[in-house]
Formats: C-alpha cells, structure tokens, sequence
C-alpha cells in the first residue's frame, strides 16, 4: 500500500483525425494532488472532464506528458502498469469473457509466476474478504454472471493481488438503482476493511460523497478543488463547485451591490450586514443561496425576494420538502417542513450567515460562509 | 425463422410468401447440390457410360474401376504424371498449411496492432495503406510479383548491375520453390479487415486491465484476446485454405518443378492429356500416348476427371466441417457486454 502524490501533471489530447482544429488540448492541466496512505478519494466532475484520464495516468495505462506521479516517495512516472502493482475496476466490467471467475482472478498470478499454493491461498482469503456466496461465483463462466455478481468478480480480481493503489472507473453505474445501492454500501464496506488507498471516480455527486473521504472536483482537465464533503460545500473555491456540489443545486441570483444594499434579481433591495459587505467590492455580484439558507415566509415582508413556486417536492424519508420555481426568472430552490401547505408564491430572505457571494464576470467566491463548527 | 414473424403465420399471404421463401431457397441449394450429383455419379460410372449422350441420371453399372485407375495413374502412364498422385496431394498441403502458419499470425498481429496499440493517425494511415492493397485487382500485380519470385527484391527479369561494377546485384530468388507460393501469400488484406472489424469490438478495458493484471502486451494476446477471438480465426482459417487449395494461376505462374506441383496443376494436366488423347472429345484429338491409350483402354475418360475434381473438393470440404465446429463455439463468447 502507498500514498500516491501527483505533480503538475499535464496529458495531451490529439483531436481525432481530419478534425478541423488539429491542436493538441490539455486533457489533463497541471493536476496536482496527493493521496494519502489508506485514504479514499473519489473524483467527481461532467463528462469528458478528465476523471478517467486521470485514472489512467495514474495506473499507467497513460503517461503523462508533463509532471510527476509518485507512489510513497517513489517516481513511477515511466513505469508500465504491468509493474505498477495496481488494482483496477472498470464501469464494464472487463472481465476476460473465456475464463470463469476464478481465473479471471487467477491470471495475475500466473503472468507473475506466483507459486499454485499462494494462488490457492489468496483466492481463498479474497473469498472470504468478499462474504457470502462469492465462492459459487468463482466457479462459474462469466457470461452466466448478472451485472452485480460480475462486478463483484471485478472487484476481487483487482484485490486479490493486494494492489498499492486501488482505482475504480465508475465500478456501479452500469448497475440498476437498487442494486447500485445495495453495491456502494458493499464496495464501502470492503474499503474500509482493507484500508486501500484508492481512487473512485464516478459522476454522481451523491455516491462521490459516500465513498470519499475527500472528493476531487474536475472540469475541463482541471482539478477545481479538492477537500472533504463539508469543505465543498460551504467553503466552495468556485461557482463550478458550488453549483455542482449540493442536491437541490444552489441558487444563484444577480445582483447589484451599492452602499451595503444588494439589489438582487432586479427587483428587491436587500440590505447587507456590515460585516459581509465591507469585504466585497461595489457593482455587479451574484449572490448565492442554498436551499437551507433561505428564511422562507408565505406573506411577503419587505427586503424579502417573491418566488414563483412551480411545484413543492415532498420527501418524507428526509422529512422536508423542496419548494422548487424561479425569482424574476432565476430558478431557486428553498427548503421547507414537510408539513408547509402549498402556495402560489413565497417569500424569501436569506439567511446572511449561509450566503456565499461569487464575482459577476468571473467564476470566483467573493464570500463562503465557511464549515461550520458543528461539535 | 426470423425472415418472417411467428405471429400471423396462419394468415393466407404470409403463408404463400412463406412458402415463395423456402421454394426459392430450395432451389438455391438445389442449383448448388446438382454439379456434385453429376460428379459423384459420374465418377462410379464405367468410361463408356460416362460419355453417352443423352447421360445417364444414375450409372447402370456403378463401378469405382475409375478410382482405382486414378489413385495408379503415374504407374500406368508416366509420361502424362510423372509423380504419384499422392505426391502432388502432399505439395497442395504443404503449401495450404505452410500458407496458413505464416499468414494467419502475421495477419491477425498486425490487425491486433493497428486496432488496439496503434493509436492516431498512424493506425489510420496503416489501415489505409493495408486496404489500398485491396484495390488493385490481383491480375495487375501478377507479372510484378513474378519477377519479384525471381529477383527479390527487383521486381525486373535481370538484376540490374551494382553500379561501377559488371556484378549483379545478388538477388533471392524463391521462384520454383514451395516459397513462391507461401511467402506472397503471408499478409492477406482481406482477412485483416476481418480481423480488425472483429478485434475493434473487443472493448479496450479489457486489455487495459490484463495490463493492470501484469501481462505483457503478447501474453494478453495469447491468453485473453486469441481465445476470444476463436470466431474469428475459424473463419479466417477457412477461407486461406480454400483460397490456397484451390489456387491455380499463381502456383502455374511460380511452379514449373512437376515434382513441387500442387494438386490443381496435376489435374490441369491431366485434363489437358486426357483432350489431347481425344477421350473427352473426340473432335479435339491430336494424337494419344501410349500410356493415354493404355488408360482408355482400361476404362478411364470423364469418369476420371470426376475423381479427381472429388478428390480436390473433399479436403475443403472435411476443413469446413472442422471450422464451423469452432464457430459454433465461439458464438458463446460474443456475449461481451
């Protein structure tokens, strides 16, 4: 097992062949990130964004062009991933369709001539690591396998060699909900009994935050902001953070700032603490606002945004529900009790200590509230 | 099955289409069935039978006297093959077979090469470069490839000099040797495409994670890809033996050693003798041998001719029936995703 620490690492990308615009692009732009022994951390970001490119780069199935890779202390930037020792998860499962599940987890110790007692031995252990059942399916071919018992099989090929890193490329996604689930809470599991340093890119948000113990955030080939759950969202380095990370997604409303007055969304002059608006700069600002940073009331008050309310989203199991419309056409999403009787309009005013405060012009956080001290 | 729905079967217009589809699918297999009937029936039919006008459907006297005087012919007329049967037998094999050990690796390496490690436009430009070979008819290339058996790698009657010199250049020459026809006949563009379009399917993360697994990039091919790809090499395998087998132009053009002959040069001549004797038209007859004369004699005309064209047939066909069994077996392992 080791740390893995990346160096301003850059990957080019050679557009496809007769492509108007022939240039190389960064797929990969100056990442730099470190991985500490044991910890997991699971990169999220859009599609084409570069996750997955990142996890070639660091098993070696690409190498970067620029920069370093370093598992511990040790370059292994030039090094092949057959020598890399690491342990892989692929969305598709790649498992060899010709042999059965035992021998697709067999195979590494074949190419690297281990002896058929340690084989026999850590197929055994592995086994057991992966609980009930998993013995029946070792002895079955793989194109008999449903998508969560050949995941499964994928997943204990890639630790049965006891791998330095583990690296999974969306591992779930081609799953059904119920299983996906089912599976998370299993592939979680399995992490922390092993203590594994891995890498777990996917693009859901939400399984992002339950892998992690810090989540990555990509766009582009950049690494926007790394930092535990918590860090994200309430100290968000950018917009794009911001907005990404949070279910509903986080409001966002123009503004104009003028003598400690924001004039938000066009209409409503809401009057700034002293303390928040002497650290931001006069003019055009865009103000954000979490669903749980709203004071929501049913009769309008002054200083306070009127919402078009298009529909009003129950949850019991969380016991709260969503009011989902749109402020002078912006969409704005405010948390209410699950009890809160329907309505046409509503009447917002946030909460100044959960605001957060982003540049007009420019994707930077003016103002984030920060992680909140909670014990 | 599928050509028409299950359901609906009863309906009067899908049951007359139906019934059009078999009869002319009948008539298909039909057509393709009758020459091997005349064949096999004219091959068990005394010489005399063999020739009569209107012919016969099934020979009044079966007899296989014309594959005995066949499997002797050298012995009873050497002037017209020099070599026993079953030599010319043995040249078509090691030609087959030696073409089908040097081609069938080299193709599938390279097909696995410009689709899964070749990567930009140096892939595109190898594939381009393969099919473009494709292209030109095989006719064109005919004389240059020739001359090539004769002075590789000048593709020229004459080696031309080394200059400032009266010496040659030293050249290879494979001409009348089982080479010329093997050696040509390793890369095959045809069976690349094949390749290619059948290894393309093969997702990339499964090679990805044989690296991952620690095999080096010829033991995936050999462990993971070569036994996927079973289908693939069934189809391959057959079409270079039939094409091998029963090639004639080329091994005519590289082969004049009767002794290296393969099959299909042997029968030619046979067939040429066997005109010439007048025995397969009496109008073209300029004059018999003696040993012609002693084979009429005993009973051989088209009949013979008929073993022959069996004998050569029967080796494609027994290949065929071993190469559908691997790709039958291979179906299974098309279920990738």
């Amino acid at each position: 097992m080791s740390s893995v620490t990346l160096e301003n690492v850059v990957k080019y990308y050679y557009p496809a062949v007769g492509a108007a615009d022939s240039k190389p692009v960064k797929g990969l732009n100056n990442i730099n990130m470190r991985i500490a022994e044991g910890e997991t951390v699971s990169v999220v970001g859009p599609s084409g964004c570069g996750k997955s490119t990142l996890l070639k780069v660091i098993a070696g199935l690409e190498f970067a062009d620029e920069g370093r890779v370093l598992y511990n202390d040790f370059d292994v930037t030039k090094i092949t991933p057959q020598d890399r020792g690491v342990g892989m998860v692929f969305q598709d499962y790649a498992l060899y369709p010709t042999k059965e599940g035992k021998n697709n987890m067999s195979y590494y110790f074949e190419v690297h001539h281990r002896s058929a007692e340690e084989k026999e031995q850590r197929l055994r252990e592995t086994s057991e690591l992966m609980g009930i059942g998993f013995d029946m399916l070792m002895g079955r071919q793989v194109d008999t396998l449903s998508g969560g018992e050949k995941q499964r099989v994928g997943i204990a090929r890639a630790i049965v060699r006891e791998p330095n890193v583990f690296l999974m490329d969306e591992p779930i996604s081609n799953l059904d909900a119920k299983l996906r689930e089912r599976t998370r809470t299993e592939i979680r599991r399995l992490l922390k009994k092993f203590g594994i340093t891995t890498l777990y890119v996917t693009h859901d948000q939400q399984e992002a935050i339950f892998m992690g113990d810090r989540i990555a955030v990509m766009r582009a080939g950049s690494l926007e902001q790394i930092g535990t759950f918590d860090e994200l969202y309430y100290a968000p380095a950018n917009l794009f953070v911001a907005t990404l990370i949070g279910t509903p997604p986080i409001s966002i409303l123009p503004g104009e700032l003028a003598h400690g007055t924001l004039r938000a969304a066009g209409q409503t002059e809401l009057a700034l603490p002293e303390q928040l608006s002497g650290g931001l700069p006069q003019g055009s600002l865009r103000l954000g606002v979490r669903p749980e940073g709203w004071l929501v009331a049913r009769e309008p008050e002054p200083g306070s945004l009127a919402m078009n309310v298009t529909r009003i989203e129950r949850l019991f199991t969380e016991r709260a529900a969503f009011a989902h419309g749109d402020v002078n056409g912006a969409p704005v999403n405010a948390l209410v009790p699950l009890d809160f009787p329907d309505a046409k309009m509503l009447y917002l005013r946030p909460d100044w200590e959960r605001a957060y405060i982003f540049a007009a012009d420019a994707e930077t956080a003016l103002h984030v509230p920060g992680v909140p001290e909670l014990f | 099955m599928s050509l028409f729905p299950t359901v609906g079967r009863k309906q009067l217009g899908v049951r007359i289409s139906w019934w059009l589809v078999v009869a002319f699918l009948a008539f298909g297999v039909f057509m393709h069935l009758v020459p091997f009937y005349i064949m096999i029936t004219t091959s068990i039919k005394p010489a005399t039978e063999a020739m009569a006008m209107p012919p016969t459907l099934w020979p009044r006297q079966p007899t296989f006297a014309a594959w005995g005087l066949v499997l002797k012919l050298s012995d009873i007329a050497k002037s017209v093959l020099s070599q026993p049967l079953s030599k010319y037998f043995l040249n078509s094999m090691i030609m087959t077979f030696g073409t089908m050990i040097l081609s069938i690796p080299v193709t599938s390496l390279a097909a696995y090469a410009v689709s899964k490690l070749i990567k930009g436009r140096a892939a595109k430009n190898l594939f381009i470069f393969f099919i473009g070979t494709l292209m030109l008819p095989g006719i064109v290339s005919l004389i240059p490839s020739f001359l090539l058996t004769r002075n590789f790698p000048f593709p020229l009657p004459v080696a031309p000099n080394i200059p400032g010199t009266d010496v040659a250049f030293p050249t290879l020459r494979i001409w009348n040797t089982y080479w010329a026809v093997i050696i040509p006949a390793g890369f095959s563009a045809g069976n690349f495409l094949l390749f290619k379009g059948y290894f393309d399917g093969i997702p990339d993360s499964i090679i990805n994670a044989a690296r991952v697994d620690g095999g080096s990039e010829f033991n995936i091919f050999r462990r993971i890809i070569l036994p996927m790809s079973i289908p693939v090499y069934a189809v391959v395998a057959y079409f270079t033996f039939g094409a091998t087998w029963d090639s004639y132009l080329w091994p005519l053009v590289v082969i004049q050693d009767s002794a290296i002959a393969p099959l299909t040069l042997a029968i030619r001549r046979i067939s040429d003798a066997f005109g010439a004797a007048g025995t397969t038209n009496p109008l073209t007859a300029v004059g018999a041998s003696a040993g012609i004369s002693e084979l009429v004699s005993q009973g051989l005309s088209w009949n013979g001719l008929m073993v022959l064209g069996l004998l050569q047939a029967i080796p494609t066909f027994i290949f065929f029936i071993i190469a559908r069994e691997y790709l039958l077996k291979g179906v299974k392992i098309q279920g990738l995703k």
